[in-house]
């Protein structure tokens, strides 16, 4: 049970992934993605060497659609597999198993999948990409989190009778560099979107800021003074 | 102000980092740490170019301590980061530059090496160290969690008058995969160490039945069925 959108900005080529599961921890299988190369995930029963062959063989220079049959040929269980593709420039290649439970499935375009299985029903996907594609011009990560929210307000995990809780979650984007943009997580949580979505504005406050201090150290401003005027401008 | 403590097991050669902090989100700063390479970590006022970097340096076969000074004629704000290294045989550098606030300082024991700054004093090193070495006969991850919560014990970030929150905290482990085995975070938390602690002891619970179920799928029995086993263990317990 997960739930997961790849996105890609078409205008910055800024790569990223939002992902929220029942399964505690999620983010340690999410480091999915880099820069200028592409970002992927493989989930279900998830094979974990997955992500970083994938990155790999995208760094290498093959296409989305390449990579996913490479990740075919590679494993012999690969019917139980979930695995979205997305390379460097917004080619997009989706499979979800016959061996994944409960409903399963994908969507799947230009710059974007979005992906699950133990979800309440198609519309679950569909509502995620709408999310993701709703505002085109905002940034990535907002996208992606719009995307996840929709997963969840759409019924997200679970059946008609039972709703199944997201437990974890994660948001990351990669922009130029060798580190991430955002690389955000909620391990172990009882409604980890809703929490994903208050770490996202606390950090947010203090992007910026944690970016410039240690660009720029001299002189830089302690935490606390910063706080200050966080609390000023709140006030 | 942030405590961290890159250690490895020489039992296993695996290699990991804890770290807490005030700042939000530290977890998502910690690319330094690369199975059968080393782990490489920036903090104070971290150049984030210096994680990545090193760990291709080292892979490459530098040493610390020579990965160490190609970092200083790289970067002209050297004096304010505070750096740790240590690579795949446990060779060790660190660096605590003039420019970190509050105390700062680093300090090495056996496998490991504790580095911090806005600290309350050396006394938060020494008690990462010993919270390290408490049971080095346990996985790599419960050693890098004793020596958090050791660090915190001592007094942690801060001044003689006023204590610093941990309000962020991670734990990476890598063995042998390019991927880690251990990775739990807390990113926005009053008590994130305490929180870390709770988040790790549950992972625990669920680590090999993550990992078996996407080795074997057609032996792995649903989730749901699995923690409805972990429940009544603990009602028994």
């Amino acid at each position: 049970m997960t739930y997961t959108i790849l996105g890609r900005c078409a205008k910055t080529g800024r790569l990223g992934i939002g992902i929220a599961t029942f399964s505690i921890t999620v983010g340690r299988y999410a480091h999915c993605a880099k820069a200028m190369t592409g970002v992927t995930i493989s989930q279900a029963f998830a094979n974990e060497n997955n992500n970083q062959r994938a990155l790999r063989l995208l760094a290498e220079g093959f296409s989305a659609d390449a990579v996913l049959a490479q990740l075919q040929a590679n494993d012999e269980f690969f019917t139980y597999r979930q695995i979205g593709v997305i390379d460097r420039t917004g080619r997009a290649a989706a499979y979800t198993g016959p061996g994944t439970r409960g409903w399963s499935g994908h969507v799947a375009g230009e710059n974007h999948i979005a992906t699950g299985n133990g979800l309440v029903g198609q519309h679950v996907v569909e509502a995620i990409a709408q999310g993701f594609l709703a505002e085109p011009d905002a940034d990535l990560e907002h996208r992606l989190l719009m995307g996840i929210e929709a997963g969840r307000d759409a019924g997200g995990q679970g059946t008609r009778e039972v709703h199944k809780a997201e437990r974890s979650s994660a948001l990351l984007v990669y922009s130029r560099n060798a580190y991430p943009d955002i690389d955000l997580r909620v391990d172990l949580h009882e409604t980890a979107v809703e929490e994903l979505r208050r770490v996202w504005i606390e950090y947010k406050k203090y992007e910026a800021y944690y970016r410039q201090r240690g660009e720029h150290p001299r002189g830089a401003m302690s935490q606390e003074v910063f706080m200050a005027t966080l609390q000023a401008a709140d006030g | 102000m942030t405590f961290s403590l890159i250690g490895r097991c020489a039992r296993t050669g695996r290699l990991g980092l804890g770290i807490t902090t005030f700042s939000l989100a530290v977890g998502g700063r910690c690319e330094g740490v690369a199975a059968n390479v080393g782990v490489c970590k920036t903090q104070a006022f971290p150049n984030r170019t210096n994680d990545p970097l090193g760990i291709k340096l080292m892979a490459e076969g530098y040493v610390p301590a020579k990965v160490m000074a190609m970092f200083a004629a790289n970067d002209s704000e050297h004096d304010y980061r505070q750096i740790a290294i240590m690579d795949r045989e446990g060779r060790i550098a660190a660096h605590t530059g003039g420019g970190c606030r509050g105390w700062a300082g680093h300090k090495e024991g056996a496998d490991c090496v504790a580095f911090g700054n806005g600290l309350v004093g050396p006394q938060v090193l020494d008690g990462m160290i010993q919270g390290f070495m408490t049971r080095p006969e346990d996985a790599l991850e419960y050693r890098l969690m004793r020596a958090i919560e050791g660090g915190r014990d001592a007094g942690g970030q801060g001044t003689a008058d006023e204590h610093r929150p941990e309000r962020s905290a991670a734990i990476k482990v890598v063995d042998r995969l390019d991927y880690p085995e251990v990775d739990v975070r807390v990113d926005v938390h009053p008590t994130a160490v305490a929180e870390l602690r709770r988040v790790l002891e549950e992972f625990k619970l669920y680590e090999a039945f993550y990992r078996g179920r996407g080795k074997d799928p057609s032996k792995a029995i649903p989730q749901d069925e699995f923690a409805k086993q972990l429940e009544a263990k603990r009602r028994r317990a």
